[in-house]
């Protein structure tokens, strides 16, 4: 039996641009009964196989108002990625979405993996991002980059699988063989990221 | 048990339960006769052959299904009559050999028979095997069967049959070979032992026993397959079944069942009869065995603990009354030559420091000297002497020459430890139906497995639904009303306290685990007992210890962890908790062993500790003034718009946090607020279907927090969080509980959220972003409204409202402050400007000669806190006109 890695993600990002639906389209797609539910979606659960590994992600919610920014660092505390979400169609949202990098950076866990969300792709008639804008950023900070429909259930499973690659294994001996495999899924996870 | 459980359930009237009570009483009048004459039985080999069957049927009564019939393996061991799960508990230090590699089992194995076997775990499978010695013509002479561990199991791989412990399975595969080539054969030695005396000798040879003479007597010719006589075996298991059908604990329903010889419903008393028998024959062969002596049984002879460092505990720990009481207390390690030793080492002096358990020895022995030397605190001074002064009383009659330095032990101080023993005794012997710690000790040694050790009080706690260590159902589940189908009247608990005992038989190994440590922790007799009372009495006597509530909190968490990796690495426990608890599930049991034993006797002093700093720090005058703001807003103005729980919902949440207040451990706690945040998600959801993220949960939990208005609630969070498992930190109660404690840390930080709401739109945002500057850079309360600050609001009717703390001493006049301001908000034209208390909804200017610090002091005084603002301002605008003219601006 494979193990099994608990792994804390915390997500950030202004009210409103869908945070919370991209954690309950991946958590309860494909439902599988072995998960525990939770009692809220506020925290929910999903463990998905990688390599030699189980990956549990323990998936925090914050509230994204700004009266609660001062709560943040206890909910980012001991995270092992952090999961960003802006609303293509919000400008603002993508400005909020820097500042948290920026906290993040400063303040975060070392070695958190940052990935990025450009939620709500189903409404790019009204797009107010670029998509080249969020690429050109995500690559200067070294994070993960997608854009998703939580809606349409685009991408979400990927933005999962990106953090899991990320995550370097726990098993020394078994650097070697995982670190092809992630080089080979991020080529193609780059490929994937139109929608 | 079965019938008794079920009985107990029809009954709701007050006679027919002391009716029952009555029965059972008599019931266990005429088996204490039967019993004394089953002692007389004279037995011969095939009342051996029973009693094994015997205890096939309780190890696994699943598998059979048929009818029953009176079983007197019970008696039997009182008549010297061992059964195999006795005399593996007896040897295990022969046979459980957890370090063991591949080699040195075979080595060991391939002298042996066929049929012998080793327990270990084996570092390539990273399990728990049974090595087996083949025969000879099986081309390898050994082999592996692993052992699988569930959460609440041990079986073997491939077999369908699991067990509750070890014991249990390898008690089985004694008699049954099920997956195996054959069934497993105790060493001769072993199997032929009659008396107890006699396996603890083979047992302390520990893994010298293979090589002793002991083991070198002509094996039994007796092939190791011997038919097993399953008719006969299957006999007496329906009640078995029975039971195990009423209470749903069924592998590890404990073998208590053996003597029921006339009455299926009493049979599980059968430990008691033992007891009670073993003090009318005084020459018991019980009292003498050598483990026997102590009078708590939890207090064996035991190998010496690795010392875990100390936590922050000085020497002014060991106050001279502790240290008396140590004295006064027998120690264990008297009497410890123990199994790893040689047999030799029975009639020499005891040893105060008897090694460590094998097993652990290499691992553990560098951090264990390292950790000596770093634990200044420990009262080993005192155990020292004590061990090598005091030969426990009872070991005297067995040992034929009694240890020879014995010079402190004075007469009094024998009296003296004995009388609380004796007196419970005697109150035994009263009483039909009863166990205490201390009485049930004398079995708690020849049948460590047996679940029985509870004491009487927390058997009954647990009976009545006791406000902790029960299980608890998840939140999601309904929750579990044990005593709610009935009512028990005062009187009635007295009696049932007799019967409570009773109720403990059936816990689980876990339960009986935790039991057994709590006992462990009570007796300062063994090593681990004092670590944990001389913390607790040290805690008790020396309240200013800790600098702040935080501190405290972490210290005893701390505590709590090295003590857990102490337990887990000494051989204290006997038999070890890995033979008993599923490997993964250890820390789980050691976690809520240490609440039982620390933090449920310090509940109250650090209830009281927390009370006591918040009181002086001045938060919680602080959390109270800021609740009642809280509770004056709408939820709307919260940013709450989803439906929210009513008058009856925060009812029921009063409800569970209190509640909450009365659980000691921590992980109880969590929880409850489980349960309540569950309750606040269905009110949300409203049965909309809609799934509410944290953007909607949190605020919709700093109204609740706020209705409820408990100021405890404060250190309840606190507690959890401070004192949850870390392990439990990043999970559903983690995160609830962060939620939980970030909601009320902005109830903290209301008031400045609160000025703003008074001020224009625009000067609200100019506020917010000021509260969001502070509050991004605060951690802890603020306590400035104590010292020498001074927060002044600026408000200008083009610019809207900016705030400034601002360090203004006691004798600082009005006229100073507004200099200050003026520099501080780089005002052009100052004289046109002038300081404001904004209090009541009333503005009022201050005067230039009085001092704003004592007039904060002065409404910080007031019995009804108030709330106010010290706002710098234009002396034309009017004072409401200024909030309207405001608004109208900003329509216009």
């Amino acid at each position: 039996m494979m193990a099994i890695r608990e792994l804390k993600v915390c997500l950030l990002g202004d009210t409103g641009v869908g945070k919370s639906s991209i954690v309950c389209r991946f958590v309860q797609d494909h439902f599988d009964h072995n998960i525990s539910p939770t009692i809220g979606a506020s925290f929910m659960t999903k463990t998905v196989p990688c390599g030699n590994e189980l990956h549990k992600f323990l998936i925090w919610d914050t509230a994204g108002q700004e009266r609660f920014h001062s709560l943040a660092p206890m909910y980012y505390r001991g995270s092992a990625a952090a999961v960003i979400v802006y609303d293509i169609t919000k400008q603002d949202s993508f400005h909020t979405l820097k500042k948290w990098v920026k906290e993040l950076k400063e303040h975060g866990p070392e070695n958190i993996v940052m990935a990025i969300a450009g939620n709500k792709c189903d409404l790019s008639d009204i797009r107010e991002v670029p998509m080249k804008d969020a690429k050109e950023y995500a690559e200067s900070i070294g994070a993960i980059v997608v854009e998703t429909s939580a809606k349409n259930a685009v991408n979400i499973e990927e933005l999962f699988q990106g953090i899991s690659q990320q995550i370097p294994p726990l098993d020394p001996h078994e650097n070697s063989n995982n670190g092809a495999i992630k080089l080979g899924r991020q080529t193609s996870q780059t490929g994937r990221r139109c929608c | 048990m079965s019938s008794l459980t079920m009985r107990t359930r029809c009954v709701d009237k007050r006679g027919s339960f002391f009716k029952l009570i009555d029965t059972i009483a008599s019931e266990i009048g005429e088996l204490k006769q039967e019993m004394v004459q089953t002692d007389l039985t004279v037995e011969d080999e095939s009342a051996d052959w029973q009693s094994l069957i015997k205890d096939m049927d309780n190890i696994s009564p699943e598998k059979n299904d048929v009818k029953s019939c009176p079983r007197d393996s019970g008696y039997d061991s009182l008549s010297n009559k061992l059964s195999i799960l006795d005399k593996l508990l007896h040897t295990h230090p022969v046979w459980l050999q957890l370090s063991l590699n591949d080699a040195e089992a075979m080595e060991i194995l391939q002298t042996q028979p066929p049929g012998i076997f080793l327990v270990r775990k084996c570092a390539r499978l990273q399990k728990k095997v049974i090595s087996l010695r083949l025969s000879s013509d099986c081309g390898s002479c050994m082999k592996e069967f692993a052992i699988k561990e569930s959460t609440y199991t041990f079986s073997l791989e491939g077999s369908a049959i699991s067990f509750a412990d070890l014991f249990r399975l390898i008690a089985f595969y004694c008699i049954s070979r099920d997956v195996l080539p054959f069934t497993l054969k105790l060493p001769h030695a072993i199997a032929a032992a009659k008396t107890e005396a006699e396996l603890e000798e083979i047992a302390q040879l520990g893994l010298n026993f293979w090589s002793s003479l002991a083991n070198s007597k002509p094996p039994d010719p007796s092939p190791p397959c011997r038919p097993v006589p399953l008719d006969s075996a299957r006999k007496d298991s329906r009640q078995l079944c029975l039971i195990n059908g009423v209470h749903s604990i069924r592998t590890r329903t404990p073998s208590e069942l053996e003597c029921s010889q006339t009455n299926g419903a009493l049979c599980f008393i059968n430990p008691l009869f033992l007891k009670v028998h073993s003090q009318d024959v005084s020459g018991s062969l019980k009292r003498q065995s050598p483990r026997t002596p102590d009078v708590n049984g939890t207090a064996r002879p035991r190998s010496p603990p690795p010392r875990p460092p100390p936590p922050a505990i000085n020497s002014t720990l060991r106050s001279p009354q502790i240290s008396r009481t140590i004295k006064q207390a027998s120690m264990p390690e008297t009497v410890s030559h123990k199994k790893e030793r040689g047999s030799d080492l029975l009639q020499n002096k005891p040893t105060p420091i008897p090694p460590p358990r094998l097993k652990k020895q290499a691992v553990c022995s560098e951090a264990d000297s390292a950790s000596r030397s770093a634990a200044p605190l420990r009262p080993r001074s005192v155990c020292v002497p004590e061990a090598a002064a005091a030969p426990p009383r009872e070991t005297l009659p067995a040992l034929p020459q009694p240890a020879p330095a014995a010079p402190k032990k004075t007469p009094a101080a024998i009296s003296e430890s004995h009388i609380p023993w004796n007196g419970g005794r005697q109150r035994l012997s009263d009483m039909s139906i009863s166990t205490s710690s201390s009485d049930s000790l004398d079995f708690d040694r020849s049948m460590p497995l047996f679940g029985y050790e509870g004491d009487t009080n927390s058997s009954l706690e647990d009976f009545e639904g006791e406000s902790d260590q029960e299980s608890m159902a998840p939140p999601l589940k309904p929750k579990k009303k044990r005593s709610s189908s009935f009512v028990i009247p005062k009187i009635v608990k007295s009696q049932l306290r007799k019967v409570s005992g009773v109720f403990s038989s059936f816990m689980t190994p876990e339960k009986r685990m935790i039991k057994k440590i709590a006992e462990m922790s009570r007796d300062k007799r063994t090593y681990f007992g004092c670590l944990v009372q001389d913390y607790v009495s040290f805690l008790q006597e020396n309240k200013e210890c800790h600098v702040s509530s935080t501190d405290m909190l972490q210290t005893i968490r701390q505590f709590m962890t090295q003590v857990k990796n102490y337990l887990s690495q000494s051989s204290e426990l006997d038999p070890p908790i890995e033979s008993l608890i599923p490997e993964d599930q250890i820390d789980v049991v050691l976690e809520k062993a240490m609440h039982k034993c620390i933090l449920k006797p310090l509940k109250g002093h650090i209830e009281a500790m927390l009370k006591e700093f918040h009181t002086t720090d001045g938060s919680w005058k602080q959390l109270k003034e800021n609740l009642q703001l809280v509770r004056q807003r709408n939820p709307q103005e919260l940013g709450v718009f989803v439906p929210t729980p009513d008058f009856v919902d925060v009812e029921k949440i009063k409800v569970k946090f209190m509640t909450m207040q009365k659980m000691y451990s921590p992980e109880k706690k969590v929880m409850l607020l489980l349960r309540v945040c569950k309750l606040i998600y269905t009110v949300m959801e409203n049965n909309s279907g809609r799934l509410y993220g944290a953007d909607d949960f949190l605020p919709v939990l700093t109204y609740v927090l706020a209705q409820c208005d408990m100021l405890e609630l404060d250190t309840e969070i606190e507690y959890m969080m401070e004192l949850l498992d870390p392990s439990l930190l990043h999970g559903e109660g983690g995160y609830y509980l962060t939620s939980a404690y970030g909601a009320l840390s902005l109830i903290k930080n209301f008031q400045e959220e609160q000025a703003a709401q008074l001020l224009s739109s625009e000067a609200r945002d100019t506020l917010r972003q000021w509260h969001k500057r502070r509050t991004t850079n605060r951690t802890i309360p603020s306590v400035d409204d104590f010292q020498n600050y001074l927060r002044v609001a600026f408000q200008e009717v083009t610019s809207g409202c900016t705030g400034k703390t601002l360090l203004v001493r006691p004798y600082i006049t009005t006229e100073d402050v507004c200099q200050l301001c003026a520099e501080k908000f780089k005002v052009a034209n100052p004289e046109e400007y002038r300081l404001f208390l904004f209090v009541d909804d009333t503005w009022q200017q201050l005067t230039e000669d009085t001092y704003p610090q004592k007039i904060k002091a002065e409404l910080h005084s007031r019995p009804q806190p108030q709330v106010f603002h010290f706002v710098y301002k234009r002396l034309n605008s009017d004072p409401y006109g200024a909030i309207l003219q405001n608004s109208n601006d900003s329509a216009a």
